[in-house]
């Protein structure tokens, strides 16, 4: 059942004027893991889970655009994140890099 | 080798001692991927970019030394191994799979560079002679170590 809403008033709150995302203002750095041939699907999939904390499916999807595509876009940070994961995944000698958004 | 059980959070496997030599034989030839191989960026859009990618080469050397340092404690230290009536039983954690995996993929990826990086969606075929054998052979066997790693790890 419908109830009628009431105007709510909450005083002392002060909103600040939109002045446009941060994620607008400063630049992306995409994390893409490309196709090597020799990496393992299994061995991709679990690099992925322990590199991101992500799910196996979710790990899957992913693993699959590299094998498929030859690449898959990973994650969007900024460019110390985007910088760390590189590391990591260079780490298990994933081919992995980062470009500019 | 073959996974058998977990045992108070560590993975138990049987290895006979044909595999531990052979598993012996790859953990000695780390690190096979050439220093140079690993980039941060294919574009070199980055600010720079000179500083960044001397950033990832000194983050890899430490670890390949962390890396080689623990090879070394495996090889040398006999509590991974336990004998048993069939053969080996290897024992190790899950932290110890994960340098363990890092290791054998570094030397899958470098004697697949050594042999030319072969791929054949891009026509770049393996060529077979005396010389490629060896390469071929570490590459397959640290796959198949790492196939039984993984495995054990998901459960199977």
């Amino acid at each position: 059942m419908a109830t009628k809403a009431t105007p709510e008033v909450r005083p002392g709150i002060d909103w600040e004027e939109e002045t446009g995302s941060s994620t607008k203002l400063e630049p992306g750095f995409l994390v893409i893991c490309w196709n090597d041939p020799v990496n393992l699907m299994d061995y991709v999939t679990h690099v992925f889970q322990v590199v991101f904390g992500w799910q196996r499916q979710k790990a899957e999807v992913h693993m699959l655009q590299v094998h498929n595509h030859g690449k898959s876009v990973l994650v969007r940070e900024s460019m110390e994140k985007a910088e760390f994961y590189v590391h990591q995944l260079q780490k298990y000698s994933l081919h992995a890099t980062m470009e500019r958004d | 080798m073959k996974f058998i059980q977990t045992n108070r959070g560590k993975f138990v496997f049987s290895i006979t001692p044909q595999e531990k030599g052979l598993l012996d034989e790859i953990l000695r030839l780390y690190p096979l991927i050439p220093a140079e191989h690993h980039r941060l960026s294919r574009k070199s859009n980055i600010v720079q970019p000179n500083d960044h990618q001397r950033l990832l080469e000194e983050s890899l050397a430490a670890r390949r030394e962390a890396n080689r340092k623990n090879v070394q404690a495996m090889l040398g230290k006999a509590g991974h191994f336990q004998t048993t009536d069939s053969g080996s039983q290897l024992t190790v954690s899950g932290p110890e799979i994960e340098w363990l995996l890092q290791v054998l993929n570094d030397v899958r990826v470098g004697s697949w560079i050594a042999l030319g990086s072969p791929d054949t969606e891009q026509d770049k075929k393996l060529v077979f002679n005396n010389k490629m054998l060896p390469h071929f052979r570490m590459m397959e066997l640290a796959g198949a170590f790492e196939t039984v790693f993984l495995n054990a790890l998901s459960g199977h």
